[in-house]
């Protein structure tokens, strides 16, 4: 384990090296809002980009999983300028990101558009107000769901362990941050900024999530996107259908990053 | 030379499980434990662990690929024994290797 200091809070990174692959390209993992930690990356997509010759970092984004939880600084481009300071020596990355995750990494695009190789995004969205709209009443129904007494016993009983600890994680940081607040105020990349993203993106949905209806804005933005929806699936697409998420990104990282 | 025998690779295990669960560490670990279920770990901490043990044994133990191919849900089930089984018998076949 490894905790990096970057843009004042700490936080925890993991990094994981392909052996006999001389200076192999760097893959970045970032995961969702509240629910979520790099965990879910981890059991899913480290290995298997590895196995495809990347040096892969995984990330704690502030106020989740090991990192340090500071109380405040969860606007957008908090998580953006903790990214930037995390790959300053990096050349160029390829950027992974799942639901929130993604749009840290659309962000993060727009702000460095020559430092991103390719972007693929798990029911996700780049930041643009309708998305933002979403996040922000999506925050208010998670911190209304756990505030409810005996919330967490309720959900533990239907979603079992895991989704109780998710749940609680998530009590955590609506409780003690303001990312209530903050997170909705965000300052949102221009239009113009978000259309400058040219490298290769692959946006993959679940047919059963409202994300998708996000996917004609996000096309019409990045023409060059790929999009993939997959049947019958729910916002939990990454963890509920590894295989079939690892089968698409391989397959379109193999197409798109030719010599990556 | 890190002593790689059944042994030691378990106090080894134990130390870091308990390094990794801070202040909150169970009173027991056996190499029945699960780290879900007995040791209240979370996924995370699970990555944490494998993160310290990857800085311990080095490379060719690959623990990233050996709880990657583990689902988030079979991580629930997996015990202290069995993955000091794995660091044992990585270790001794690259010790084999010429």
């Amino acid at each position: 384990m490894t905790l990096v200091r970057a843009n004042g809070v700490t936080l925890h990174v993991q990094e994981l090296v392909p052996t006999g692959v001389a200076e192999p390209p760097t893959a970045v993992l970032l995961h969702g809002l509240a629910t979520d930690s790099m965990a879910s990356w981890y059991f899913t997509m480290a290995y298997p980009l590895v196995e495809l010759g990347y040096r892969v970092l995984l990330l704690d984004l502030r106020g989740h999983g090991r990192s340090e939880r500071p109380t405040i600084g969860y606007a957008l481009d908090d998580f953006v300028d903790d990214l930037s300071a995390l790959l300053e020596k990096e050349r160029k990355v390829l950027l992974l990101g799942n639901s929130f995750g993604g749009t840290v990494a659309f962000a993060y695009a727009a702000r460095h558009p020559s430092r991103v190789s390719a972007l693929v995004s798990v029911e996700s969205s780049p930041p643009t107000t309708a998305w933002f709209a979403r996040l922000t009443n999506r925050i208010g129904e998670l911190a209304a769901a756990v505030s409810r007494p005996r919330a967490l016993v309720t959900v533990g009983a239907r979603r079992g362990a895991l989704g109780a600890q998710r749940a609680q994680d998530a009590a955590r940081l609506l409780a003690e941050t303001s990312v209530r607040e903050e997170l909705p105020a965000s300052r949102l990349p221009s239009r113009d900024r978000l259309a400058a993203i040219t490298c290769p993106v692959l946006c993959l949905y679940g047919e059963r999530s409202h994300v998708v209806e996000m996917a004609p804005e996000t096309q019409r933005l990045l023409p060059q996107a790929a999009l993939r929806v997959f049947a019958g699936q729910k916002h939990t697409l990454l963890i509920d259908q590894p295989e079939d998420v690892r089968a698409a990104i391989t397959a379109w990282l193999r197409t798109s990053q030719p010599g990556g | 030379m890190i002593p790689v025998d059944t042994p030691s690779v378990t106090a080894e295990v134990t130390r870091i499980v308990q390094a990794v669960l801070g202040d909150f560490g169970a009173e027991e670990i056996t190499p029945e434990s699960t780290f879900r279920e007995d040791l209240g770990m979370e996924s995370i901490d699970v990555v944490a662990l494998a993160g310290r043990l990857q800085a311990r044994y080095g490379a060719g133990v690959n623990l990233a690929q050996f709880v990657a191919t583990l689902d988030v849900d079979s991580v629930r089930e997996l015990r202290v024994g069995q993955l000091v089984d794995h660091i044992v018998l990585s270790m001794s076949e690259a010790g084999e290797r010429p």
